[in-house]
């Protein structure tokens, strides 16, 4: 062994990071070199001197708790809070003059005010996938009534039910953000201040606004939603406060977001909210919501199944006669899902491919299953779900290991998102 | 005696939606993890603040970690990116304001030393010397420091930390003979050298990991 070579390895002899024959060979060059002799005891003498601070120090108490709140919360909403699969809703929030557009159960809620005098709202809770959106919306609807206490003028008798599961991701975020700012703080000099304060998991009641951010608890690291549905979004929110404001109120409705029982809430609200509603678009509601609540029963039940297709049945309004009475073959799932694709309706598209998935598993073409299932990656990628995405994707990665082309294109699909911040070890081999 | 989970194992549980997972996870690297920050920052209050960052980072990256690197490098990777980022925004605030310390200024010590009360049965010797140790080692320069305090606090080898700072072993490794040298030097300077510190009886006990 040269000179140069020894000294290069001194370091990994010092940590024991060299096998028995480097060692030895090292150890041999040393013994007819003073300098590598000398440099091996100043490293050694280093290492010795410095034993110290090798010693372990342990946080304060109380320094797991948040942490351990929000894994918690991470883990159940992975786990148990999948949006899709959990909504019931029967009723329907009409009269409160929203129009429930492109809202998905699986994404941030978007709502506007409806300004056509044509019930459409109706159409787009189905076509968003599931009931979720109808559910989500009258929550955020009675936790704004809940907040405003409106005295109570009429009720009338339609029920809607709705569970929503807890924002699990609210806390995880809500926990970093403040960790984030807390840095900021100590950075500013202000480090006197106690450190460790946990904040509330939940965040204190904020503009319900927020609420209709965070609802559906799945978007949060996500970019948010579009520049223009975000606008929406936020117009809209001065819409329901506005209607809020003249409605009854349902007496029992929680402000969490677990579950919101009410009943009630859309008789007056029609009156309120001004819109009319004409005799042929309520035959197609009653229409809509009969194949609704027979499509969404299973899914209801499933309470906490992990996330199979949303009913496929609702679709598209016109296909829900059809729909309620027999499910819809694979093949014509996935012409909606294209259709909805094409109309840019991507959110949409990725649920309904994701349904042909679960059809096409059922008539054992596990190739199309696959298929469709990078479909609906590249739709949640598209529509910037991007945490969705990857779950699908897992879930792909996972039920179809050998359908490698259809990975490499789920893949592909996230090319530009990954690696995700912080990514985890992207770099390793 | 079955044998502990992993690292992986366990964050593969958490992905399956077990939170104890996690909570094992979290009590097996909170205290190397800290002590990195410590060391690297000197002080508590900022690394128990990016320790918990880091850990919340983790929670919320982990349905997206693949099981392709070693729990603990992740781990590292993102404290290691927080102290990066700390000590870019100080270097900011110093060069802001004319009555702050100079750019390697002297992080206050008080706060890097653990009260005894945390810290007994440990060699009074141990205890005397870790204050200057820690400020020695803050007189590195930082990328000298983030590999000293890797290889001999959290025991990651070269080869790892070279792929979680994103250099290579070589640079690594010579980054580890300075920081070693250099320290040596300053514990000279400071009239510490081995004779002084040769009646520690626990130095070469510890020395079990490496």
């Amino acid at each position: 062994m040269t000179h140069a070579e020894s000294q290069d390895l001194l370091v990994d002899l010092a940590y024991g990071e060299l096998d028995a024959r480097r060692a030895a060979e090292v150890e041999e060059h040393l013994s007819g070199c003073a300098e590598c002799r000398a440099e091996k005891a100043a490293l050694e003498e280093a290492r010795r001197l410095s034993a110290p601070l090798r010693e372990l120090e342990e946080p304060p108490a109380g320094f797991d708790e948040r942490i351990l709140q929000a894994a918690r919360a991470e883990a159940h909403h992975q786990h148990d809070g999948n949006v899709g699969q959990v909504i019931e809703v029967t009723g329907n929030v009409r009269p409160l003059g929203l129009e429930a557009a492109r809202i998905d159960a699986h994404g941030p809620v978007k709502a506007r005010a409806s300004e056509r005098k044509r019930p459409r709202w109706m159409v787009r809770a189905a076509l968003g996938g599931s009931v979720a959106a109808a559910a989500a919306l009258a929550l955020v609807v009675s936790t704004t009534l809940d907040a405003r206490r409106p005295a109570q003028t009429q009720v009338r008798n339609e029920d809607y039910r709705i569970r929503v599961k807890p924002a699990a991701p609210e806390a995880v975020d809500s926990a970093l953000r403040d960790a984030e700012a807390r840095r900021e703080v100590d950075g500013a000099g202000a480090k006197e201040q106690p450190a460790a304060v946990p904040p509330p998991a939940v965040p204190a009641p904020v503009a319900q606004k927020k609420k209709l951010e965070l609802l559906p608890q799945r978007t949060t690291a996500e970019k948010l939603p579009a520049k223009g549905e975000r606008e929406r979004a936020d117009k809209n929110d001065g819409a329901l406060d506005a209607v809020a404001g003249e409605a009854p109120a349902p007496s029992a409705a929680p402000r969490s977001n677990v579950v919101a029982v009410g009943k009630g809430l859309s008789g007056g609200m029609a009156a309120a909210s001004g819109k009319e509603r004409t005799a042929p678009a309520q035959a197609q509601e009653e229409q809509a919501v009969a194949a609704r609540q027979s499509a969404a029963a299973p899914a209801a039940q499933a309470l906490s199944a992990p996330a199979a297709a949303p009913p496929a049945a609702l679709a598209e309004s016109r296909e829900m006669k059809a729909a309620a009475a027999t499910p819809p073959k694979a093949a014509g799932i996935e012409a909606s899902a294209q259709q909805a694709r094409h109309a840019a309706n991507y959110v949409l598209a990725a649920s309904l491919y994701r349904s042909a998935a679960g059809a096409r598993q059922e008539e054992g073409d596990a190739a199309a299953a696959a298929w469709n299932l990078a479909h609906a990656v590249e739709c949640l990628a598209a529509a910037g779900r991007f945490d969705e995405a990857r779950q699908v994707r897992e879930e792909l990665t996972r039920l179809h290991p050998s359908e490698t082309t259809a990975i490499a294109a789920a893949r592909r699909a996230m090319r530009e998102v990954e690696p995700p911040d912080p990514a985890p070890a992207d770099k390793q081999k | 005696m079955p044998q502990e989970p992993t690292d992986e194992e366990l964050l593969a549980a958490y992905q399956q939606g077990d939170p104890g997972a996690f909570e094992t996870l979290l009590r097996r690297h909170r205290a190397p993890l800290f002590t990195f920050l410590v060391r690297m920052l000197g002080d508590r209050t900022k690394a128990e603040d990016l320790a918990q960052e880091t850990f919340l980072r983790i929670v919320k990256g982990a349905q997206a970690w693949e099981r392709r690197a070693r729990f603990q490098t992740w781990l590292f990777t993102i404290a290691r990116n927080l102290c990066v980022d700390q000590s870019r925004r100080d270097r900011f605030r110093r060069a802001e304001s004319l009555d702050a310390q100079g750019p390697e200024g002297d992080p206050p010590m008080a706060e890097s030393v653990p009260g005894r009360e945390i810290d007994p049965g440990r060699g009074a010797e141990s205890a005397r010397l870790r204050p200057l140790l820690q400020k020695a080692l803050l007189e590195l320069p930082a990328e000298q420091r983030e590999v000293f305090v890797l290889r001999e606090q959290a025991g990651v080898p070269f080869r790892e930390i070279a792929e979680l700072t994103g250099v290579n072993e070589n640079t690594v490794k010579s980054r580890m003979r300075y920081a070693l040298l250099g320290l040596r030097k300053a514990l000279a300077a400071a009239g510490i050298s081995e004779e002084l510190a040769a009646d520690e009886p626990e130095t070469d006990a510890r020395l079990g990991r490496a």
